[in-house]
């Protein structure tokens, strides 16, 4: 390996100390030493140098006009924008508030919605309940099947007539009956049984006989407190002047289908229900 | 002692006129400022070594300040304008403070 010659000096001076050392435009020293070789003299007028250095007055100037002009418009861009971060925070503060409220109102609101499933629940019941009984729901059990039909004499008095088969269903009620129909028609607290012309009619539904009477209850005393109620002799007692045919079976299971739920028209619910009658 | 009143010149007519720079040119005139502030102190220690010379400070004047500009311009265009920035203010920085430094010691011989 031949012996390299060592490097030039610009090649191994630190960047730093080039720059410290040529901080001075080496053509000046390189113009005065031109000059100098060319006999002397005094350098040029300076006039040109003049008009430079008053460019660079010019210079100046315009770059600390520029600035400052800048830093007014940045200083109101930044007040600007100051306030409308704080003016977001605020907004942002606000919407967290009603985010917190709003959670403490769900939360109430879900707890007072489980209490009303709860009341619900119980509403449901109560109006399962009350349907049976009322006759608004259809119901299933045991009871008994009566079958009446008229006189079989043809005569016009032994046909059956409404107030007989209202005295049959009163019976049947004294009996223990939970739920009655006739015909397939449910009776209600407001089912009336009445007769138009010839025939009878429940709830404006015409019958024909013969006349199929479903009671559900309890079929093992329902015969014989039928027997031995009131309207249950004035029955026995229709049967046998007129001549109606009557038989009264048990039976394991009967189905009864509920009737319309009625429109209350008149009727409106007391706000607190009155403990007495009160007329106007 | 002309010099000085050019300067002065110059500083008087640009509060005078307040010259509106245009947009494109505003983010190079701070560069453009401190090259020539380079040269101008360049100018004053060559003028105390007495070997000033006219046209040497004008084109060291005007070449200072385009090379500046357009170093900074290209560093716009590459997308490191900044850091390029920082790199020639510190260069011009440091020439500068040496060329205040020998004008220092030129006049209060320190």
């Amino acid at each position: 390996m031949p012996a390299r010659e060592p490097l030039p000096e610009h090649v191994t001076t630190p960047l730093l100390t080039v720059l410290t050392q040529n901080s001075l435009d080496e053509d000046y020293q390189h113009a005065a030493d031109e000059r100098e070789r060319q006999g002397g003299g005094p350098p040029s007028s300076r006039g040109v140098a003049a008009v430079v250095v008053a460019l660079f007055g010019i210079l100046i100037v315009t770059a600390a006009v520029q600035t400052s002009r800048n830093a007014a418009t940045d200083e109101a861009g930044r007040a600007e924008l100051v306030g409308q971060i704080n003016t977001r925070r605020a907004e942002v503060a606000d919407r967290e508030r009603s985010i917190s409220s709003m959670r403490a109102e769900n939360t109430r609101l879900s707890g007072t919605l489980d209490e009303l499933a709860v009341d619900e629940r119980a509403a449901r019941n109560r109006t399962d309940e009350l349907g049976a009984g009322t006759g608004f729901r259809p119901v299933e059990g045991e009871g008994v099947r009566l079958r009446v039909d008229d006189s079989p004499d043809g005569n016009k008095d032994g046909r059956v007539r409404d107030e007989d088969l209202a005295v049959l269903v009163d019976g049947l009620w004294a009996a223990g009956a939970e739920a009655v129909s006739v015909n397939g028609q449910r009776l209600t607290n407001v089912s009336p049984i009445r007769n138009v012309g010839e025939a009878i009619h429940i709830k404006s539904v015409p019958l024909r006989a013969p006349y199929t009477v479903l009671a559900v209850g309890n079929r093992n005393t329902m015969q014989a407190r039928f027997g031995d109620s009131v309207s249950g002799i004035a029955w026995a007692s229709l049967v046998n002047s007129f001549g109606f045919e009557f038989s009264m079976t048990n039976a394991d299971s009967l189905q009864l289908p509920g009737s319309q739920t009625p429109t209350l028209r008149s009727a409106e619910r007391a706000p607190e229900g009155p403990d007495k009658e009160v007329g106007q | 002692m002309i010099a000085v009143l050019g300067l002065l010149a110059g500083i008087v007519l640009g509060l005078i006129f307040k010259p509106d720079v245009p947009l494109g040119f505003e983010p190079y005139l701070p560069i453009a400022v401190v090259a020539a502030l380079d040269a101008v102190f360049g100018a004053l220690r060559a003028f105390l070594d007495g070997i000033f010379d006219d046209k040497v400070f004008v084109v060291s004047f005007f070449s200072n300040v385009v090379i500046a500009a357009s170093i900074v311009f290209l560093g716009d265009k590459l997308g490191v304008g900044a850091q390029l920035s920082t790199g020639v203010i510190v260069v011009l920085g440091i020439r500068i403070f040496t060329n205040v430094a020998m004008i220092r010691r030129h006049i209060f011989h320190a």
